[in-house]
């Protein structure tokens, strides 16, 4: 299983090499969908992708299904609106957690040795265990949701999604590789769930930005600079999980304080075991078979420093 | 050392020619802002110029000082930096007064009632996201109307649909009272389109609806919020692919607006889930009945009172401003506890302006990115 993990391809385009580096010939199958309404506009990635594009269309696809399926269009309202009931609960108890997390930190000497041994260091990895129990929580719930959606809208006996999974199984039957582009991360997730899609393990994978994220096993979203400030990075959705042990965080840069290391050595010690790397323009991640982030890969560590393998060694 | 103004170093030149003073008003325009200080500035003859505006804290009207042997007038007043007042400029000859917008100012700031000059302090800026943006897919604004049984007339409005309306998706729902002045004076439709376009705020429909008799349905009047509730809201829903939660519902107004929209939602409970309040004129006594608003305050200061008396959670959550320079500033800022301690999520805002509508555009970013966050952190290109 070889997947690629590319930074963001807008000012520094990696998707050719990367491709070429996969030494193959065939089509490529490409799921864009995060682009929503802009699925269309590919010129500029058939040019980067050698022309050998095809792409799968999901999005499109999943506003036939919910033209030509009301019951699905009813059970996905219905789930919107669970999920963001869902989400706005989840954030609720998790600012009150971070807050008391960011709390308990500052009351940590600053002289490592004692900081170890303090009662406040102990303090933090007890309140860090109930921040991971609420995003467990989150994530169990959202499973639920899921089921529920899957059941009130007829997913597995819809005939328009049958049909739309058939042709999508044979639009990639003979692609050599995948190509995941970034979007919104929402609606990929979505689509990937809806027509359940699978890359067959030995079929090599190229993703960036939210495309990456959707190779991981859990997908953190995140935003410091939004209109409204900082905001706790939060867990949103499972992905297909050929990237193991990862929480990828593109554009980390232009989106997270990367100034604030307590912050991030929250954010690390936060979603342990699993490392959180960060892909950034010109990035490339090549990820075989084994699983083993290569040295490039930028990690931040639990004490907020951001260091790569090679910077370590 | 800090440096005089330019005032007051044109004043210790002593015997100015009229070329002088010419050549002074050709450089700085009024007002001048150095600083902490605007000096407004009028050229003419009269008995006495004032400044006027609704500042809370300066002198209303401000005096302007004719600088000897000229016919220059000149003012100065603190201008907190970020300030942004409106006024206008009155002069007395004999018993004839005149009131009018600073000839020296070209800033004009329009509202239902005229336009006023404004003087913007240092560090305001017009917010770069309430201006045209060509590269904004523009939404669409449509007429509708429809009958309403409660208030005996035909409701016309205007629809908001944002660009790529898709039926198949769902959108939250923004119900705007003096929805067309929202439009016309805090520049609204462009508001919107620059936000959806920039995912800052989630695509939205939006209803623009007009007042009918403003003063007697927008301060707690019945058939108004039954009009809202019970035959605005379903018309919408039957008419327009609409989220069903309460919280995707959103009742707006600035002025008797807010109150219009905070005595609706109190009146049916669980319909609206979200506020967008601004300067509202939440007027109340804590003894006695002498509120000083005049009749037309009589039915807010009742419902007020009342409400105070016994608060309940009508909504769960409210977005309110207030300008700091106007006299609502201090109902405002009293409502924010009263609607926090019945259970409301209140996020509360003041800032250096007044009872306007540039005001009120200018919060219109924080506002909406609050109550109906766009995309942003889900997107990852």
């Amino acid at each position: 299983m070889r997947t690629i993990l590319l930074g963001p391809q807008r000012f520094t385009v990696r998707a050719t090499s990367a491709l070429r580096s996969l030494d193959t010939t065939g089509p490529l199958a490409v799921v864009n969908a995060g682009w929503e309404e802009r699925e269309d506009d590919i010129a500029e990635l058939d040019a980067a992708l050698d022309h050998r594009m095809r792409g799968l269309r999901l999005y499109h696809r999943l506003t036939d299904v919910l033209t030509k399926d009301r019951e699905f269009a009813r059970a996905a309202s219905r789930f919107r609106d669970r999920h963001d009931e869902l989400t706005g609960l989840y954030r609720i108890r998790l600012d009150h957690a971070m807050t008391g997390l960011y709390a308990v930190q500052r009351q940590i000497p600053s002289h490592p040795a004692r900081a170890r041994h303090s009662a406040a260091f102990r303090a933090l990895q007890d309140a860090m265990g109930g921040v991971r129990a609420i995003d467990e929580w989150y994530l169990a719930e959202l499973e639920l949701l899921y089921q529920e959606l899957e059941v009130e809208g007829g997913v597995n006996t819809s005939e328009v999604v049958a049909w739309h999974r058939a042709e999508i199984r044979t639009l990639q039957n003979d692609c050599v590789a995948w190509v995941f582009p970034g979007g919104n991360i929402r609606t990929l997730t979505s689509v990937l769930r809806l027509f359940a899609v699978t890359v067959p393990p030995e079929v090599p994978v190229i993703a960036w930005s939210a495309g990456a994220m959707a190779m991981t096993e859990r997908i953190a979203i995140f935003h410091d600079y939004g209109p409204q400030g900082a905001r706790e990075t939060e867990l949103f959705d499972t992905g297909l999980g050929r990237v193991r042990q990862v929480v990828a965080f593109p554009h980390a840069r232009r989106r997270l304080k990367m100034d604030e290391v307590d912050r991030l050595g929250l954010l690390a010690l936060r979603f342990e075991p699993a490392e959180c790397v960060l892909l950034d323009d010109g990035m490339v991640l090549d990820i075989g078979p084994d699983g083993i982030l290569p040295a490039a890969a930028r990690r931040v560590g639990a004490d907020g420093l951001v260091r790569s393998g090679e910077e370590s060694a | 050392m800090r440096r005089k103004l330019a005032i007051n170093r044109l004043r210790e030149r002593g015997d100015l020619s009229g070329e002088l003073v010419t050549q002074f008003v050709d450089k700085y325009r009024s007002p001048i802002i150095e600083g902490q200080n605007a000096t407004f500035l009028f050229r003419g003859d009269a008995d006495e110029v004032f400044v006027r505006h609704r500042v809370v804290g300066l002198p209303d009207p401000l005096p302007m000082k004719q600088l000897a042997g000229t016919d220059l007038w000149a003012a100065t007043c603190d201008l907190p930096a970020g300030s942004r007042v409106e006024y206008q400029l009155e002069t007395r000859r004999g018993e004839h007064y005149e009131r009018f917008n600073d000839p020296l100012n070209p800033r004009v700031a329009h509202s239902p009632m005229g336009s006023s000059s404004v003087c913007a302090g240092e560090g305001y800026h017009v917010p770069s996201w309430a201006l045209p943006d060509p590269e904004a897919r523009p939404g669409e604004l449509t007429e509708h109307r429809i009958r309403s049984k409660a208030l005996r007339r035909d409701q016309g409005m205007l629809i908001y649909t944002p660009a790529r309306f898709n039926r198949v998706l769902r959108y939250p729902l923004l119900v705007v009272h003096d929805g067309p002045e929202y439009v016309q004076f805090a520049a609204m439709k462009t508001v919107l389109d620059n936000l959806i376009h920039r995912l800052d705020i989630a695509p939205m429909i939006v209803a623009f609806v007009p007042p009918g008799d403003r003063l007697r349905e927008y301060p707690n009047y019945a058939p108004h919020a039954r009009f809202m509730a019970r035959e605005l809201l379903p018309d919408l829903e039957s008419r327009y692919p609409l989220m069903e939660s309460p919280v995707s519902r959103c009742l707006m107004g600035s002025s008797f607006g807010g109150v219009a929209s905070v005595s609706t939602a109190y009146r049916y409970p669980g319909v609206f889930g979200s506020l967008l309040i601004q300067s509202a004129s939440l007027v109340f006594t804590d003894i006695g009945q002498d509120h000083g608003g005049g009749p037309y305050f009589d039915p807010v200061v009742k419902f007020v009172n009342r409400y105070r008396a016994k608060p309940t959670r009508f909504t769960d959550r409210m977005y309110m401003s207030c300008g700091i320079y106007e006299p609502l500033i201090t109902p405002n800022r009293s409502m924010v506890s009263v609607f926090r301690e019945a259970g409301i999520t209140v996020k509360y805002e003041e800032n250096r302006d007044g009872h306007n509508w540039d005001n009120w555009r200018d919060r219109l970013q924080s506002a909406l990115t609050w109550l109906y966050p766009g995309p942003q952190k889900y997107v990852y290109e």
